[in-house]
């Protein structure tokens, strides 16, 4: 058994760094994964739907591959997150927890509305209504999601790119679908991987 | 309760120490489970148990039970007291290096 030791300052302070950065490391989700993960299902599906789109004159709808091809990439992204978060959050209690349950399920909630939304408007209205409903409603949601979970967490880039995600969002209203799509995957997935760099800045920053 | 100008001796040995800081680092309201801070420390529940007896006894820390059988989990959490007596801990410390640094007493 470890017994109490006598510890110089010097010393002691090199344990609580120690500890801290351990801590950090094996306690905390990695924000720079999720947001990369995440900057990666927007720019590459939504880029892929866009480039399917780019040569239609009127604009139809993104090839069935392109859609396929984004819902795989974010069903790969969510499984990473979630493999991710578990690992770091596993033993982890109280207020996150509750937290992280609240974020989830209005993930799911949401979602659920938005397909349900989608599905029930598609054939009624414009080409265009519909396009901002399937491309620009995800980005908002996730946009008013991470808002929530900034205020939750405290965490203020998430709180400016939810807020971002909004701004982009709401601006397709004014697009046509393709520039909509283009829009989604640059200025979404590309504010995504932004974050990420800045997260991992200020980790490195942090230790 | 230390002199302000001298190092919390509760806290103030490598395994308590790594446990305040490791614990201090979760949000408030949160806790840990017994079994995965022993599993971020490295420690052998029973180094683990003695340690943080003596930091429950200085109110420290908060431990707590639930469940039954299989599924009993016990959680460790820092207090508000704690906190605080981590935060004069590392000022003190602070302080102590800083003073060294230019050339007063060896900090002990």
């Amino acid at each position: 058994m470890q017994k109490d030791q006598d510890i110089s300052a010097a010393e002691a302070a090199v344990i609580m760094q120690d500890a801290r950065t351990r801590a950090r490391k094996e306690l905390a989700i990695s924000a720079p994964v999720v947001y990369a993960a995440w900057g990666l299902v927007w720019l590459i599906g939504y880029g892929g739907m866009w480039l399917s789109v780019r040569g239609q004159h009127p604009y139809r709808a993104p090839a069935g591959v392109s859609i396929a091809a984004a819902f795989v990439l974010a069903g790969f992204a969510a499984a990473a997150v979630l493999v991710v978060a578990h690992r770091a959050t596993a033993g982890i209690g109280g207020r996150s927890a509750r937290d992280r349950r609240i974020i989830l399920a209005t993930w799911a909630v949401g979602y659920l509305i938005l397909l349900t939304v989608s599905a029930a408007i598609s054939g009624s209205v414009s080409t265009r209504a519909l396009a901002f409903a399937d491309f620009a409603g995800p980005l908002l949601l996730t946009g008013l999601i991470y808002i929530l979970a900034s205020v939750l967490v405290r965490n203020r880039p998430a709180l400016a790119l939810g807020s971002w995600l909004v701004i982009v969002s709401a601006s397709c209203g004014w697009l046509a679908p393709a520039t909509m799509l283009a829009t989604c995957a640059l200025a979404g997935g590309g504010a995504f991987l932004l974050i990420a760099v800045i997260e991992t800045r200020l980790g490195a920053h942090a230790s | 309760m230390p002199a302000e100008d001298e190092l919390d001796p509760v806290i103030h040995a490598p395994v308590r120490l790594r446990v305040m800081v490791t614990l201090a680092t979760l949000r408030d309201g949160d806790d840990l489970s017994f079994s995965r801070l022993q599993e971020v420390l490295g420690l052998t529940p029973g180094n683990l148990i003695t340690h943080l007896r003596k930091l429950e006894e200085a109110g420290y820390v908060t431990t707590a039970k639930s469940g039954g059988g299989v599924t009993s989990r016990t959680s460790v959490s820092i207090s508000q007291q704690g906190r605080k007596a981590l935060e004069t801990y590392t000022a003190v410390l602070r302080q102590l290096l800083d003073s060294a640094s230019t050339g007063g007493a060896s900090p002990q």
